[in-house]
């Protein structure tokens, strides 16, 4: 019996006759960081949309807890403990940063207040509309939008996406204090070598099926990981050559 | 200035019936065109409250918001929902609610009859007050009441509530709403029920406007409320309300000055003027939408 | 049981019907053609001359001339303000037209009135029908042209189809002045039928009907609106017959049988009949080798330059000050991380986007001051990100939409049967299949686009784009979902396109197949070029490595653009 807290054997998710995962398992433990990492169309959103309800898997289960929730939507899992900070945040733009954190879920006044304490800066836009923030601030506010919501895990859809570097850098710092405090995160990520050192766990996907997984350390050190980011081996033969190639710079 | 007041009072019953087909616009992009027919609707059940069980005719006007809601309902889960994820899903749908609008009004033909009814002798209040040299009547002031309550209510509910916020929310962004929590499916059903609720209400109120009630009063209607919409700008709650007071103005000083057979015409008018000018109305959002 | 009036009101109604097909088959929901037929019934009504001076049948022939003129002067009136309108915009704008119509025939002096004019009769049933036949011969002939497809390319996606080359706005206003026509040759066989022309017979409901009536028969097939017609008349008949009283029965019938239609046959009573679709005639050719090289506009040398640009979305820099140059037969490569602006630069490159600032010049023509047609006609072609395919027709036909530029106009000439127009038809066949045979689609021709999985969907893209026979092609993600095996297939093609001559921007996420692929690689990253040069070199560069894997450190200094240059 695993102590995961999130459990996905086996997932499948496709698009009409596309399938974008064929097979995907992964656990993330209790007060757990896990990673998922790989190339763009690797199929992380997917695996990240089917679990949370947001899109049905064509097959695979999903525990949460020990509890088969496999195709439960969103906003039940939501109420379950289980929450989704989506891929390029996806605030409401028109309705207040206070309205943003009320929108759904379970509206505690203390958990509420907590993460204005966490966030300042969304205490002071507190009525302002939320398309008048920064990326950076929106993302913190998307992250206070799941927390509100007294999740015991939560995941993050690309997280550092269209963000400056240093505002990646407080974002993953929020992160760490979440997971401290005990919130199981799954984090799916472009940028690898950051996901991999925050995380305690990584898994790497490519077209559809983790081909590697491990301790995160031990995935930074690999030399297949950075392989299959930037794509072919050098097994593969070298493409002949053209003639009337001109290779001046722009 | 009297003028003014009868302006008022049936702009404000065009506001709220427009108010009906800008909430389903603004969550669901789709114009409900069985909203017409549950105007009518509105008002034959409405007469037949007051008429046959003897209701007060405040009373009925309550009945016939959850009649009109229940429709909604209907209309959502027959001629919307199942449609959603089509290619030509804004054509289906809207030819769809043509369908169930027809099939409503037939049902209507069935139960009442095609001859125009009317409120039974005595079922509301004829006295008239003097205002600042106009005549109003009691039942005209409190028309207007009851509009400017409810459209102030959804105001306050769509602004402030809890159920207001997961409206708007799934306006703007169905997804974003759903990944937060929003029961998606629940909130756009209950949106059709308060539309409708206001839509038969609106009736209602119209056919105590003028005494009577015919099976074609939705389809006299229908045009006007599109133009108000368009005038106020598509999904937008203030624009409906204003756009719908506006034509309400607009109609009583046309015929005043032009001529009572033009009246319908203005309408048009201003919604064309608009539409080439300002297509997003006087409140809308300019967005682009395709069919 | 079927009367003279029957016969006449079914293909009354179905004529009716084609003016909302003509329409519909642009995917332009127009519902103004009660407001056309009105205005054509009153106009010849009132200068058509008398039948007792000059003969039955001359009388009618000028009442449907001017019938028809006056319903396509009309649609152009309504037509060129809501020119911009879209969906739900263009459908109220259009019902409130023919409402205002009926309105001022209601309450006019030389209208007549709610009373109307009265109208000599003049008109055999075999005349409806005639007209009828000639209406629908007409889209009969329509469909397969290259008019016919580019309205259909318009109704299915319209964005493709300006980068296609298709003129929207022309065709669009063509569509209408055709459904006006029609229209108008409606209202003037209605009045002649009924003897008299009243302004209720064109009011809103008859709007709806027609509507209707062209949906439930189908309306993306030309013989649509006659079963439609045939089937919505046949309906209330059949009710009469079957001893079902007037009154609430039938509409509620009517209105559930369309329902019915809507919810589980969206393709209408047209649907049913199978489609005879273009096909090849005789085999495809021998492969590849075989295809001649697609025809190149511009000589060798810069195909285009762009200069310092940059777009500015509110606060957000997507793109800025970019410098590229792209020459003919050389493959570019455009990488980086998402959000670094890659697709924003390529919307600018044809035409889609302004930029904020800088010059851009693609084979002599500015795209920031060029519609997106006429950029295509310059000679560009390309791939969405999203796939954008027309859907609901074949590969073959799609691909057919792609040479729209390089083929010739065979609709007023298939009219006449003439040969001319199916030699030329058969040449855009064999060149369309040409360039599926390129991609490895031969055998998918007869499939709807909408069918293919997605891997053949995205190559269907590219043949589509190389229909055109472009010199600069632009392809956008072109290898996502595809698996090792058809991305290596898509190198090598795209290498031989180099080969022909053609100039190649390729945006890639896979950076392998970008590396195996292209001559030159720009890596974009925040909207500035990180660096750019040759593949092995580019895959080297430390600075690339860390925008797509991540900082080597968190202490690390951000190298910005700048400080790379």
């Amino acid at each position: 019996m695993s102590a995961a807290l999130l459990s996905v054997t086996d997932l499948q998710v496709s698009y009409g006759r596309v399938r974008a995962v064929r097979g995907v398992s992964l656990d993330v433990p209790a007060g757990g960081l896990v990673t998922l990492v790989g190339a763009n169309g690797a199929g992380k959103s997917s695996v990240i949309n089917a679990v949370s309800g947001v899109l049905r898997p064509s097959g695979g289960r999903v525990l949460l807890d020990g509890r088969d929730v496999t195709g439960i939507r969103a906003h039940r899992l939501v109420r379950a403990g289980l929450v989704q900070v989506p891929e390029g945040r996806q605030v409401l733009a028109t309705l207040t940063v206070a309205e943003n954190l009320l929108v759904g879920g379970r509206r505690d006044p203390a958990r509420l207040a907590e993460v204005y304490d966490r966030f300042p800066v969304l205490a002071e836009r507190r009525h302002l509309p939320a398309g008048s923030l920064s990326g950076g601030e929106q993302q913190m506010l998307a992250i206070g939008r799941a927390l509100v919501t007294r999740p015991r895990i939560v995941l993050l859809d690309e997280p550092s996406m269209g963000l400056a570097p240093k505002v990646v850098d407080e974002v993953f710092a929020v992160v760490e204090e979440i997971r401290a405090e005990g919130v199981a995160v799954l984090l799916v990520e472009q940028n690898a070598r950051r996901a991999l050192r925050a995380a305690d766990h990584g898994y790497v996907l490519a077209g559809g099926q983790v081909v590697q997984e491990g301790p995160a350390a031990a995935l930074l050190a690999d030399e297949g990981v950075a392989a299959a980011y930037l794509g072919v081996s050098d097994a593969r033969p070298p493409s002949p050559g053209r003639p009337g190639r001109t290779s001046g710079g722009p | 200035m009297q003028q003014l007041l009868n302006g008022l009072s049936i702009g404000s019953i065009y506001a709220l019936f427009a108010i009906g087909f800008t909430l389903v616009f603004g969550i669901l992009d789709r114009l409900n065109l069985a909203h017409p027919a549950v105007f009518a609707a509105g008002a034959l059940v409405g007469i037949e409250l007051v008429d046959a069980a003897g209701l007060s005719v405040w009373l009925a006007l309550p009945a016939v918001a959850v009649v009109g809601g229940l429709l909604g309902l209907v209309v959502e889960r027959v001629a919307f929902r199942p449609l959603r994820d089509r290619p030509d899903a804004h054509f289906a749908g809207l030819i769809a609610s043509i369908a169930m609008g027809g099939m409503l009004v037939a049902l209507l033909q069935w139960r009442y009859g095609p001859d125009t009814r009317r409120f039974p002798a005595g079922a509301f209040p004829e006295q008239g007050y003097e205002l600042l040299g106009a005549r109003i009547t009691l039942l005209q002031v409190v028309i207007l009441a009851i509009s400017v309550l409810l459209m102030v209510g959804l105001t306050l509910l769509v602004a402030r509530s809890g159920l207001g916020r997961s409206m708007r929310a799934v306006a703007e962004n169905p997804t974003a709403a759903r990944v937060v929590g929003v029961d998606v499916e629940r909130v756009t059903a209950t949106t059709f029920a308060i539309s409708a609720a206001l839509g038969a209400v609106a009736g209602a109120l119209f056919a105590m406007n003028v005494n009577s009630a015919q099976l074609g009063m939705g389809a006299a209607i229908e045009l006007k409320g599109l133009a108000v919409i368009v005038v106020g700008g598509m999904g937008s709650l203030p624009g409906a309300l204003v756009g719908g007071l506006l034509l309400g103005l607009a109609e009583v000083f046309a015929v005043q000055y032009v001529g009572s057979s033009w009246r319908d015409l203005v309408a048009f008018g201003l919604l064309f003027l608009l539409l080439v000018v300002r297509p997003q109305g006087l409140f809308g959002r300019a967005r682009v939408r395709e069919v | 049981m079927l009367g003279e009036s029957t016969i006449v009101f079914v293909a009354l109604a179905g004529l009716f019907a084609y003016s909302f097909y003509a329409v519909l088959v642009a995917g332009q929901l127009s519902l103004g053609q009660a407001g056309f037929a009105a205005l054509a019934a009153y106009a010849s009504a009132t200068l058509a001359p008398d039948p007792d001076a000059v003969g039955d049948g001359a009388a009618l022939a000028v009442a449907l001339v001017v019938g028809v003129v006056v319903g396509a002067v009309a649609a152009v009136v309504l037509g060129l303000p809501t020119m911009h309108l879209r969906g739900v915009f263009l459908a109220i704008a259009t019902l409130g037209f023919a409402e205002a119509v009926r309105i001022v025939l209601l309450n006019a002096d030389w209208s007549g009135g709610p009373q109307g004019l009265s109208v000599p009769k003049i008109l055999e049933p075999w005349t409806a029908w005639a007209v009828l036949a000639a209406v629908a011969y007409a889209f009969w002939r329509q469909a397969p042209s290259r008019y016919g497809r580019a309205l259909a390319a318009i109704r299915e996606d319209e964005l493709a189809a300006r980068s296609t080359g298709i003129d929207v706005g022309r065709h669009r206003l063509a569509a209408f002045v055709t459904a006006g026509g029609v229209a108008g040759a409606y209202g003037v066989l209605w009045a002649y039928f009924v003897r008299l022309v009243v302004p209720s017979d064109f009011g809103f409901s008859t709007a709806i009907d027609g509507l209707v009536t062209a949906f439930v028969g189908g309306s993306t097939v030309w013989l649509g609106p006659v079963l439609g017609g045939a089937f919505l008349t046949a309906v209330p008949e059949a009710q009469r017959a079957l001893g079902i009283e007037a009154g609430w029965v039938r509409p509620f019938l009517a209105g559930l049988l369309l329902l019915v239609v809507i919810l589980f046959r969206p393709g209408g009573l047209a649907s049913l009949v199978p489609r005879r679709r273009p096909r090849l005639a005789g085999a495809p050719d021998d492969g590849p080798a075989a295809a001649p090289a697609p025809e190149t506009r511009a000589p060798a040398g810069v195909v285009a330059s762009l200069r310092g640009v940059t777009k500015d979305y509110g606060g957000v820099h997507a793109v800025r000050g970019v410098d590229l140059e792209l020459h003919a037969g050389e493959v570019v490569g455009l990488i980086g991380p998402n959000g670094a602006g890659k697709t924003t630069l390529v919307n600018m490159l044809c035409g889609h986007v302004p930029p904020s600032a800088g010059r851009i010049d693609v084979l002599g023509v500015d795209p920031a001051r060029t519609p997106v047609h006429r950029v295509a006609a310059a000679g560009v072609a390309r791939t969405f990100q999203q796939t954008r395919l027309f859907g609901r027709l074949t590969a073959l036909e799609n691909v057919l939409v792609g040479a729209h530029l390089t083929s010739r106009p065979t609709f007023l000439r298939r009219l006449l049967w003439l040969p001319s127009a199916r030699r030329d038809e058969r040449a855009a066949l064999a060149h369309a299949g040409r360039c599926l045979e390129r991609v490895g689609l031969g055998s998918a021709a007869r499939t709807d686009a909408g069918a293919l999985s997605y891997g053949d969907q995205r190559r269907l893209e590219i043949a589509r784009a190389l229909a055109a026979g472009p010199t600069l092609l632009v392809l956008d993600e072109p290898a996502a979902g595809m698996n090792a095996v058809e991305a290596d297939a898509l190198s090598t093609l795209i290498s031989s396109l180099a080969a022909d001559g053609l100039a190649v921007l390729l945006i890639e996420h896979d950076v392998g197949l970008v590396m195996r692929t292209c001559d030159r690689v720009v890596v974009l990253d925040f909207g500035t070029v990180l660096t750019a040069g040759p593949p092995e070199e580019v895959r080297r560069d430390a600075r690339v490595v860390a925008a797509y894997l991540g900082a080597e450190d968190a202490d690390d200094e951000h190298v910005t653009g700048e400080e790379a240059r």
